[in-house]
């Protein structure tokens, strides 16, 4: 197998313990120099509220939406957005190719006991575009609650100033089934100002959801 | 209709400043017919959840779906114009241009097998030349974006009454349809059967070799013969001359006469790199840099940064360029211009770049990362100018390995060859 990123043979160093332990030896997806790259963010100092690197204290983000009303959603990041992840979402993203949404597939574990895992879609023009569902693909190893539906804005998120992100309308609404987990979390590719996930937030505590809503990004 | 000579994508046309209706009388094809894409000729397709397939080998210029639409644009004649080079080629460069145009003129494809700094560009200007007066369209394209920034400049100069379009990844679309165009080979994918005279600089370059669709993107792109440059051509090229199916001019000489630099192998220890050189490594690459300026390489990115503050401490002004780093470009105008004397770098600068009075340091040429052709590349970058054509060559190395071997004989070799 080949490393996704760079197309280099992967290899497969297995240490006896890894052989005798009897769990399904499985190839990573990236070698080790294609994931040296990114730069995980350390959870121990990030911002409670957004997952922001090197904040431990609330950052003024956080606050101001706590002051707005809205319930933190203590969200947590894997990768800080640096120049490496620019590059992968331009290529993953705005250039569409769909083989890269297993890239992080190793790095993105979550609990799914008693737990909702729900994965902000994208909107119906955007799909019909790119082929693909960009957070559904990055999660798609894990099962998804596919709660949320998203109608069409007049332009996305990404070619907006601060400004205009956090002017954002609502867009989302929620689809709740019968039976509802005690705690849901949120899942999105970018944490940028954090419009978006709140929108997600509100539209399931909308729809009579009223469990524990957390959320986790890709990047922060 | 201007004779754009383009094939794109319908997403692709109002780029170019086309509408559909403009386009009323042409019909696309669809981009991905049976298993194949009509872009870039590659059988490369990945599924989408949504049912459609894309193309992979061609998706960095733009993704191509089963559903795309592949518009190829009718082209045309360009105008004339004339030569504005005035210099003078030796007679064996005037010989190798003269047996190029002879080939092409039949029709036939050519190599031209020069050693470096053999004078290639110069010896195409002639070849250039009788296309452009006579109207037909010529590109030159090489796999590496470097040899395109430095052949761009001068083109423009020497064919100053042509239109000239320069293409590479990010740089904007030509807006009229150019007589010259000196482009990546990766660009070559946006033409269609455009080209008269097709010249393809380093052939035997990364990714050239290792990407077939490149050689498929020349091979669409062009309507008339190809010449290939090389000055370490692959196997295969070597049998197709062998074989006649290619016509040859072997260029074995320099322009200014003189024999090309043999690679000096030192075999050393190497333990510390790339913290630090050992004490003799460093006092030769100290007495090199003391009267010439010094093109370094090393086989990885990562060694770049904690050998140049080694150099640095030991009192060079040193830089470093690498394939990702946006300032490349910059800091080799700024090293040609003197304004340093070491060069710290990777492979990405064997090829293309010419500094007059310069030595090279291959470090650890054992690695496996240095094939044969690009230490020769390597060492060509030295001995440039008339005034210093013996510019030492050194390859330190904790093993002589076979690219080595290969390399130093490959040059004694064209050195020994009579002009």
């Amino acid at each position: 197998m080949n490393c996704l990123l760079c197309q280099q043979p992967l290899r497969s160093d297995w240490s006896l313990a890894q052989l005798l332990s009897f769990k399904p030896l499985t190839l990573s997806r990236l070698c080790p120099q294609c994931l040296a790259q990114f730069t995980p963010i350390d959870a121990t100092s990030a911002c409670p509220g957004c997952g922001r690197a090197h904040s431990p204290k609330l950052c003024n983000d956080c606050q101001r939406w706590r002051r707005q009303g809205y319930a933190l959603l203590h969200n947590r990041a894997w990768f800080a957005y640096t120049p490496a992840m620019k590059a992968f979402i331009q290529q993953y993203k705005g250039l569409g190719d769909f083989r890269l949404h297993q890239v992080f597939a190793d790095q993105l574990q979550l609990p799914t006991r008693r737990t909702a895992l729900v994965p902000l879609p994208s909107e119906p023009g955007h799909y019909a575009r790119r082929g693909f569902d960009p957070v559904i693909g990055l999660f798609g190893h894990l099962p998804l609650a596919l709660w949320l539906e998203k109608a069409d804005t007049a332009m996305p998120q990404a070619q907006k100033d601060r400004q205009g992100r956090l002017q954002t309308p609502q867009s989302f609404t929620a689809h709740l089934p019968a039976k509802l987990p005690p705690q849901v979390i949120l899942l999105d590719d970018l944490y940028t100002t954090g419009r978006t996930l709140y929108h997600a937030q509100a539209a399931l505590r909308e729809a009579g959801y009223t469990g524990k809503i957390t959320a986790r990004t890709l990047i922060r | 209709m201007l004779p754009l000579g383009f094939q794109l994508t319908d997403e692709e046309l109002p780029k170019v400043g086309l509408t559909m209706a403009s386009l009323a009388q042409l019909t696309p094809i669809m981009a991905i017919q049976s298993g194949r894409c009509q872009r870039c000729q590659q059988r490369a397709l990945a599924p989408l959840p949504d049912g459609r397939q894309y193309c992979t080998a061609c998706v960095g210029l733009g993704r191509v779906t089963t559903t795309t639409k592949l518009w190829r644009l009718p082209s045309g004649p360009a105008t004339p114009s004339a030569m504005t080079w005035r210099g003078t080629l030796t007679s064996a460069q005037k010989q190798a241009a003269q047996a190029a145009l002879t080939a092409v003129n039949q029709g036939r494809d050519f190599l031209l097998w020069a050693v470096t700094g053999a004078g290639k560009t110069e010896m195409l200007f002639p070849v250039v030349a009788a296309f452009l007066s006579r109207g037909l369209r010529v590109a030159i394209a090489s796999p590496r974006v470097d040899v395109v920034r430095e052949l761009a400049p001068r083109f423009a100069q020497a064919f100053a009454g042509a239109s000239l379009a320069v293409l590479f990844g990010g740089s904007a679309w030509p807006e009229v349809p150019a007589d010259l165009t000196v482009t990546t080979t990766h660009q070559l994918l946006r033409y269609y059967r455009h080209f008269d005279l097709m010249v393809v600089d380093e052939v035997d370059a990364f990714p050239y070799t290792q990407t077939p669709m490149l050689a498929a993107a020349v091979q669409q792109a062009r309507r008339g013969p190809t010449i290939f440059l090389s000055a370490t051509p692959d196997k295969p090229m070597q049998q197709a001359v062998k074989r006649a199916r290619l016509a040859v001019a072997f260029l074995p000489r320099r322009f200014h006469g003189a024999p090309l630099p043999v690679p000096r192998q030192r075999l050393t220890g190497l333990k510390q790199v790339p913290k630090q050189l050992g004490r003799r490594d460093l006092a030769l690459l100290q007495n090199l840099a003391a009267d010439r300026r010094v093109l370094v390489f090393v086989p990885r990115i990562a060694w770049l940064k904690p050998l140049a503050a080694h150099l640095r401490q030991a009192g060079l002004a040193v830089r470093t360029a690498h394939a990702a780093d946006p300032e490349r470009a910059a800091v080799v105008q700024a090293f040609r211009q003197g304004e340093f004397t070491v060069l710290l770098t990777t492979t990405i600068l064997e090829r293309g770049v010419t500094i007059p009075r310069c030595a090279v340091v291959v470090v650890a040429a054992d690695d496996p990362q240095f094939s044969a052709s690009g230490l020769i590349q390597m060492a060509g970058r030295a001995g440039r100018s008339a005034a210093s054509p013996d510019d030492p060559v050194l390859f330190l190395a904790r093993h002589i390995t076979l690219a080595q071997i290969e390399a130093i004989h490959a040059i004694r070799q064209m050195n020994r060859r009579q002009p």
